[in-house]
């Protein structure tokens, strides 16, 4: 759609566009050095790109104006040029060599005022690698450049966790670093940046920006998770779910996506006016619009904004069923969940810890034939025969034999959840007097 | 020169098939926000206390007519 362009027009245009790169850099402005650099969203790259593509000679008149920058200027102007093409993967080598320019002037000023600039490096060249490796799987070549550009970012990474004023950008190249990783599915190489993060002696944690630390808590958190250290995972996502920009609904649900698995795991649920409102949502929009302003006075501002994000994100979906499940001891109804959203489930790793709480379950499902036990004959109560239990799970159409459930309250005394003995040949549960059913209180199964 | 615009459509259309729910969105570079108040209400969103001896929902009504009912049978 481009006007015609003159060569003279083309060549002012560059010309313009590297006077303006160098007088950012010779005032130290990094805010202007970062939009000029940010390949795939400059502003007016589009006239830039039109000027490229009528001047090819680009590369020569860069070097011959500029001398002292050639070696980033060249390679960002080709990347600039190919990106316009829609040539991501040329796009992307020639980026690289910009950056790696780049990162070598960077480590020689001594001061940070060139970090917005150096963000803006990590994050097009993140980008840029994504896109080149979607050209590359399309045209049925190796698509390699994304894991290239985490070994870039483990260099910049070098340049900046180094004591002095440059280390407080360490933890947004962390955070990209991340965002590679999970995506490439090598989440282990998240070790050694997390190692220098956190053993840091002479730089505290709290006094990276908060967005970072916010993103930081969220992958360090699923990470957790995988591990299945979910007191952990507890504390990393409840930090990002206190910090993060309320007006940021997409993070909170994500965050809420792990956290509200890990709640669950040690014993602790959404609270039930949350939930119920969420149901309500779920039903009906017009009764969520009326209770709203009845509730929002109980609850707060932040508990509504909470809810709509877990209404919205189909949360309530995926998470109500298995809460009332824990609620009801209704070991059915949790199959059904997560045979509903196993897919979901599985993508996103929190499966495993749903399973889990089959456990807590059937903890609630043994407790409920209890109580109902010692309403009706309260002598007997802390006895129970195991063919009860065999019923109850047949009416929850889960087919068990006796051997079956024996295991499985063995299980529940093993992990305690359940204290008491099992008498094996008359195929009897004693509970214990005291306290038969311990609460996890937080702990992990 | 019109031709371009077409393949820009379809590329952004690729993406967005291929993204990962799950990526934390970035937030942007200039913003703030006051992390302070906020907050703490996200710690009163959840209960421990839940597992409570009320057997008068529909569900353990069911269970206990389902138990009686076996137990009958015996």
């Amino acid at each position: 759609m481009a006007a015609y362009l003159s060569m003279g027009e083309a060549h002012r245009r560059i010309g313009d566009y590297l006077s303006r790169v160098v007088d950012a850099i010779s005032s130290s402005d990094g805010a202007a050095l970062a939009s000029l650099i940010a390949v795939s969203s400059a502003p007016g790259s589009t006239s830039l790109s039109d000027a490229l593509a009528t001047f090819p000679d680009f590369p020569r008149l860069a070097g011959d104006r500029i001398p002292h920058l050639a070696d980033l200027l060249v390679p960002l102007l080709r990347a600039i040029h190919s990106h316009s093409l829609q040539r991501f993967a040329d796009a992307y080598s020639s980026f690289e060599k910009a950056a790696s320019a780049f990162l070598q002037e960077f480590r020689s000023w001594e001061t940070p005022w060139a970090m917005e600039a150096m963000h803006t490096v990590a994050f097009e060249i993140r980008l840029l690698a994504e896109k080149a490796d979607r050209e590359l799987a399309t045209t049925g070549k190796n698509p390699d450049k994304l894991q290239a550009a985490g070994s870039f970012l483990m260099k910049v990474f070098g340049a900046l966790a180094v004591k002095g004023p440059k280390r407080i950008g360490a933890l947004y190249v962390t955070c990209q670093l991340f965002k590679i990783y999970f995506r490439l599915g090598t989440v282990n190489l998240c070790r050694s940046v997390i190692r220098s993060i956190e053993t840091a002696r002479n730089f505290d944690f709290e006094d990276f920006p908060v967005k970072d630390k916010v993103t930081y808590m969220y992958y360090t958190g699923r990470l957790e998770v995988f591990n299945e250290n979910f007191l952990v995972a507890d504390q990393k996502l409840t930090y990002a779910l206190m910090h993060c920009n309320p007006q940021s609904e997409s993070n909170l649900r994500r965050i809420l996506k792990f956290l509200i698995p890990v709640k669950l795991s040690i014993g602790v649920l959404p609270k039930r006016t949350l939930l119920e409102t969420y149901n309500l949502l779920e039903f009906d929009k017009h009764v969520c619009v009326v209770l709203s302003g009845a509730i929002v006075t109980h609850l707060g501002r932040y508990t509504m904004l909470l809810i709509e994000i877990c209404a919205r994100g189909n949360m309530t979906f995926q998470y109500a069923d298995v809460v009332t499940s824990l609620k009801r001891g209704d070991l059915r109804l949790l199959r059904q969940a997560l045979d509903r959203h196993e897919d979901q489930f599985l993508k996103s790793g929190v499966y495993l810890v749903l399973e889990k709480l089959e456990l807590q379950v059937y903890q609630r499902l043994v407790k409920k034939i209890h109580i109902i036990q010692r309403q009706k004959e309260p002598a007997k109560a802390h006895q129970i025969k195991l063919d009860v239990v065999v019923k109850a799970l047949k009416w929850l159409e889960i087919d068990m034999d006796l051997d079956e459930v024996e295991c499985i309250m063995a299980c529940l005394i093993y992990k305690n959840l359940i204290k008491g003995y099992f008498a094996h040949k008359s195929k009897v549960l004693v509970l214990s007097k005291q306290d038969p059913f311990p609460k996890l209180n937080g702990k992990p199964v | 020169m019109a031709e371009p615009a077409k393949p820009e459509v379809t590329e952004e259309a690729k993406m967005d098939l291929l993204e990962d729910d799950d990526e934390f969105e970035e937030f942007e570079i200039d913003q703030e926000w006051d992390d302070k108040e906020e907050g703490k209400e996200a710690l009163q969103q959840w209960e421990d206390d839940w597992d409570d001896d009320d057997v008068n929902d529909d569900f353990s009504l069911q269970l206990r007519e389902e138990l009686e009912s076996n137990a009958s049978k015996n």
